[in-house]
């Protein structure tokens, strides 16, 4: 990692998630354990059959904390983790916790900056959400382009079965755990928790129909929580230190912990910035060293590529949680926070997240499959010069005819938002384009081309 | 069972039930793909889009199990608009050749499109091209053309969930996907034809049936197949007198939606008619003749044979490829009012035909299965006619130990035996041989005298299926000039010894079944049981309008609402 440690937070905020980065052979167990790692875990594991610690206890911890769904939607994780049905209500099924590792949103690369250097904190946060959930195998569903992250996990999870944090009766606990890597094909919808369980399971990944949700049904029909890399990271830290300090951080009472922020496009330092939850978009930037070469704002996608796109003004006082970008009509996401700035040209931006769309959806659904392929031709069109005066109307029109309830997962909505957002806010760009257009009405073929096409192929025999 | 509330009619629907099973119990025609009454629902077409109240999105009505009390509105402006949507997507990329696909008029898009699509096309850009995927055959019977797929899953679903063999999948991704075999692997199942029944548009189409015949111009009788002892229900497919195809005529107790290819692809068989007039031999040449002079001879030798012989002296041949009726009339005429004692028939041992089936009665872990090579060796029995055993007449015909005066055959190819060349040889030296037979064999060659009758496409009558279902058949063609079916010639024989009246349809003879037969007492001539065989019960008003399996299905799903079938 070439970010300095130094800097990659604000002034008199103490890092947690990344406290460790930047020391020497950080991803290994021994240094883990030496900073104070697996205490949480230990605590549990000498604490269970005394009854001092119980599943509900860490549960309400972790509600207590506020902590939110670090994947994307931001969903209360304690709340997610009581829909799971209790023992005598599952017909003997097991429950499986997956870690969604799948890292795929553009603009996003927090994941794998906790998995590369501090692999051992997203185990121990994995060992004490399946305590709390009663899960005896637990699964790390990374993205097939990490190979080294699939690598460090491996490791890591070696170095926890050595040292005795897993395995069968866990230091005589009588707790049973095993944690099992598993790799991706690298598609961007395995990250949506149902597509992951299918691919799990071996078979594509498929979106499934909710309900059944994972709580209730996931992986291999038993109850499934999936939850981000972060959330489960965070999971260690509320353990370790305790929902009241978890709470410090950040904005309220609803926005709390520690968040790892991924900035990037057209800034001087773009990387992953941790600082408290509800940082201030500005606040942001000026860690990252600002605007490249001084320039403004023209643009800013707030979380992923999924996420509608800002204008300069809508993140002038933008708190970067997920209220705060909620309120300004976008989403946090998966805290990817793009900067595009002044001479950036819109209409190729929005035709590039487009083209990213077309290729990912899973092609169950209609209006997703046949949907992000059109929006991207009719966004190359105007791009090549052959935009039509109705083009921006239509576009629009397609994408309200996407989302909302007509897919199974919400893939269609995230790849309309860039679209819909894109075109709204910046329309003069595109009315631009298409202005210079060679053909601005559609046409059809002149009559006298097709009748001499038909009387060509009478001639030659083919019509009769 | 659930009330819901449908465009403001309230119906009762099975708990498990969904609501696109609802608005079409409530008569709400709502438009779907990927929905199959049989196949795991997918929700991927997004076609079935409805709004029910409480669900502030929209929702495809396959997904949403039914609870009491649901509001659906099925025909609301934003449901309408959703539906629309989805039929532009789909619309967007499709080839819209329908004069050139063969799946028009049978076509779903086409139909969906018809009702609910937009009138012009929004769409200016190229359209999607599946180079080396189009018209291309994947196995023996079926032809893929990805530019007409909707990307729907049935095709990969039936491989998958019924056939068990999964050969079809997805490959690529989004709006590249492709729906064809696993690579290395053949579209090659015992009832892949099924797949094209599945696919709603010209996707997958068989090649035996391909630009052989315009759907619309299809005439359709309600049959069953002669295959072997299951009996799937098919419909007829025919045109000027010419059998085109047969469809599996959905019946949620036997073939359910399916039927298997071996069956399927005997229809253009039926089109085979060697004998379109009486054949007689006169010394060693052969003749054509009228059935008068043809009867006469028949009525004649058996008649001298009684005579001089006795009545033992005559073997009868039924078959288990004719209806129970025949074999009745048979029995009736040869038996009873003649009284040879020797009507016999043999079925043979095919191979194993199987129809998935699990709710149906008599099946074995999900399968019905048959084994026999005819649809009626139980009918057979029930009209008297006797199953040839080891020291049966007609075995002691085959070894030589019996030489018949007259040997009467109902059915010329009534068994494999039938041209095995000892039995042929034994058979020659009868007194006199008749036989009824519609294509050439080695029995016939040596019959002194051949009537020409209908195939199966001709005939009514009715079968004793596998689960001892009686199954009626109807007629689809009228046969050729001068061709008979089976039972008129046994009624113009009967009325020769004053037995029958020719007048009797298939009909009038199922009645005196049930007046003569004890077993046939409370038989109806459609899917009732036979009294003292285990007692299956089907619906015979479900499946009345049988060449729409929804329409079936949604009549099924009703009497099941209102607790006819349980
Ligand atoms: C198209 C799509 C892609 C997603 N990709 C990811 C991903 O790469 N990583 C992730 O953690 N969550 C992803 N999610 C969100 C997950 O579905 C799920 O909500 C999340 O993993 C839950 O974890 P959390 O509660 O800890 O946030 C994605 C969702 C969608 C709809
Ligand atoms: S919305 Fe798109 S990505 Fe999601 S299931 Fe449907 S086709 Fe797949
Ligand atoms: S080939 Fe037919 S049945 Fe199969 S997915 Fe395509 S449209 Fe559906
Ligand atoms: S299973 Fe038997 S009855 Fe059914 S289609 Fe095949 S041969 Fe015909
Ligand atoms: S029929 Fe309901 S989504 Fe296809």
């Amino acid at each position: 990692m070439s970010q300095k440690k130094s800097g990659f937070h604000p002034a008199g905020y103490e890092p947690v998630l990344l406290a460790r980065l930047g020391k020497p052979n950080s991803r290994h167990i021994d240094g883990y354990v030496a900073d104070g790692g697996y205490s949480s875990w230990k605590k549990i594991l000498s604490g269970v059959k005394t009854g001092e610690w119980t599943p509900v206890k860490v549960t309400d911890l972790v509600k207590a904390s506020g902590l939110r769904g670090r994947g994307g939607a931001g969903f209360p994780t304690g709340l997610k983790w009581t829909f799971v049905p209790p023992k005598e209500k599952r017909g003997g099924k097991p429950v499986y916790l997956l870690c969604n590792c799948d890292e795929s949103e553009p603009g996003t690369f927090k994941d794998r900056l906790l998995i590369e250097t501090d692999p051992h904190q997203l185990l121990e946060g994995m060992m004490l959400a399946s305590f709390a959930l009663d899960v005896k195998h637990a699964y790390i569903y990374i993205r097939g382009e990490m190979v080294h992250g699939a690598e460090y996990l491996n490791e890591a999870v070696s170095e926890a079965y050595a040292k005795g944090f897993l395995g069968t009766d866990i230091q005589g606990s009588g707790l049973t755990l095993d944690i099992t890597v598993h790799r991706g094909a690298g598609a961007y919808i395995c990250g949506e928790e149902t597509a992951l369980i299918e691919s799990l399971e071996g078979k594509r990944g498929h979106p499934r129909i909710k309900p059944p949700f994972p709580a209730v049904s996931g992986v291999w029909s038993s109850p499934t929580v999936v939850n981000n890399v972060e959330t489960l990271a965070c999971v260690k830290h509320i353990l370790d230190r305790g929902p009241d300090w978890f709470k410090t951080l950040g904005r309220n009472e609803k926005n709390t912990g520690p968040k790892l922020y991924c900035i990037s496009g057209h800034v001087e330092r773009p990387g992953v910035y941790e600082g408290p939850m509800g940082l201030p978009f500005l606040e942001l930037l000026a860690l990252a060293g600002g605007v490249r070469g001084g320039k403004k704002i023209k643009a800013v996608i707030p979380g992923g590529a999924s996420a509608p796109m800002l204008t300069a003004e809508e993140v002038q006082s933008l708190p970067l949680d997920f209220d705060g970008v909620a309120a300004a009509k976008s989403m946090l996401g998966s805290a990817a926070i793009m900067v595009m700035d002044e001479n950036t040209d819109m209409v190729k931006a929005v035709t590039n997240i487009s083209k990213f769309f077309a290729h990912e959806s899973c092609g169950q659904c209609t209006p997703c499959r046949e949907g992000t392929p059109w929006l991207n031709k009719m966004l190359k069109r105007i791009v090549a010069g052959q935009g039509k005066r109705q083009d921006l109307d239509l576009m629009l029109q397609i994408a309200n005819q996407m989302g909302n309830g007509m897919t199974i997962c919400v893939f269609a909505d995230a790849a309309i938002a860039p679209v819909l957002s894109g075109v709204t806010k910046f329309r003069s760009e595109f009315e631009a384009y298409i202005a210079k257009s060679a053909a601005l009405d559609y046409q059809l073929p002149a009559p006298a081309a097709v009748t001499d096409k038909v009387a060509a192929r009478v001639a030659e025999g083919i019509h009769s | 069972m659930a009330k819901v509330t449908v465009d403001g009619r309230e119906v009762v629907v099975p708990d498990n039930g969904n609501v696109l099973e609802a608005c079409r119990i409530a008569g709400v025609d709502v438009p779907h793909f990927c929905y199959h009454p049989r196949l795991s629902i997918v929700g991927q077409c997004r076609m079935c889009m409805v709004e029910i109240e409480g669900m502030p999105k929209i929702q495809a009505s396959c997904t949403v199990p039914v609870r009491d009390g649901m509001v659906v509105s099925a025909s609301s402006e934003k449901a309408l608009a959703a539906r629309n949507a989805t039929m532009e997507f789909l619309l967007i990329n499709h080839p819209l050749d329908c004069p050139i696909c063969d799946q028009a008029g049978e076509c779903k898009l086409q139909d969906n499109a018809f009702a609910a699509g937009l009138p012009v096309s929004r769409t200016s850009e190229p359209r999607r091209q599946y180079p080396g995927y189009d018209r291309t055959g994947i196995g023996p019977h079926v032809i893929a053309d990805m530019t007409r797929c909707i990307q729907c899953t049935r095709c990969i679903r039936f491989c998958a969930e019924i056939a068990g063999t999964g050969e079809l999948t997805f490959i690529e991704r989004g709006g590249h996907t492709i729906v064809w075999t696993h690579e290395g692997k053949v579209l090659d199942n015992e009832w892949s034809a099924c797949t094209a029944d599945v696919c709603p548009v010209g996707a997958l189409t068989t090649k035996d049936f391909r630009f052989r015949k315009r759907v619309w111009w299809l005439d359709k009788a309600r049959s069953v197949c002669t295959g072997c002892e299951i009996g799937c229900n098919i419909s007829i497919e025919h045109r000027d007198r010419q059998v085109f195809r047969f469809l599996p005529r959905p019946n949620p107790d036997v073939n359910d939606y399916w039927m298997c290819d071996y069956g399927r692809f005997r229809a253009e068989e039926l089109n085979a008619q060697d004998f379109t007039r009486p054949v007689v031999k006169d010394g060693g040449s052969t003749k054509e003749t009228n059935w008068g002079d043809a009867l006469e001879r028949i009525q004649k030798a058996v008649d001298e044979a009684i005579k001089a012989k006795g009545a033992a002296s005559i073997l009868v041949i039924g078959s288990a490829n004719l209806s129970t009726e025949e074999n009745y009339l048979l029995n009736s005429l040869f038996r009873t009012r003649l009284g040879v004692p020797n009507v016999e028939f043999v079925v043979d041992n095919g191979a194993l035909r199987r129809i998935k089936n699990p709710k149906a009665e008599g099946n074995q872990e999900g399968w019905l299965k048959g084994l026999e090579s005819a649809p009626n060796s139980r009918g057979a029995v029930a009209a008297g006619v006797t199953r040839a055993l080891s020291d049966s007449a007609l075995e002691k015909l085959s070894s030589g130990k019996f030489t018949p005066a007259v040997l009467y055959v109902a059915d010329a190819a009534f068994a494999k035996k039938a041209s095995d060349p000892a039995f042929v040889q034994a058979a020659r030296k009868a007194g006199f041989v008749a036989v009824h037979a519609r294509t050439k064999n080695a029995l016939t060659e040596v019959a002194d005298v051949v009537l020409p009758v209908a195939s199966l496409s001709g005939k009514e009558g009715t079968f004793v299926n596998s689960q001892r279902r009686i199954q009626a058949f109807s007629i689809a063609i009228v046969p050729p000039p001068v061709v008979r079916t089976d039972m008129e010639v046994l009624l113009h024989l009967g009325k020769r010894w004053g037995v029958f009246d020719t007048r009797w349809t298939a009909g009038d003879v199922f009645e005196l079944l049930k007046k003569e037969i004890p077993l046939y007492a409370d038989a109806e001539r459609e899917s009732r049981a036979v009294a003292g065989y285990p007692a299956v019960i089907s619906p015979a008003s479900a499946y009345d309008s049988i060449f729409s399996p929804e329409e079936a299905e949604a009549k099924l799903i009703a009497a099941a609402a209102e607790g006819r079938n349980g």
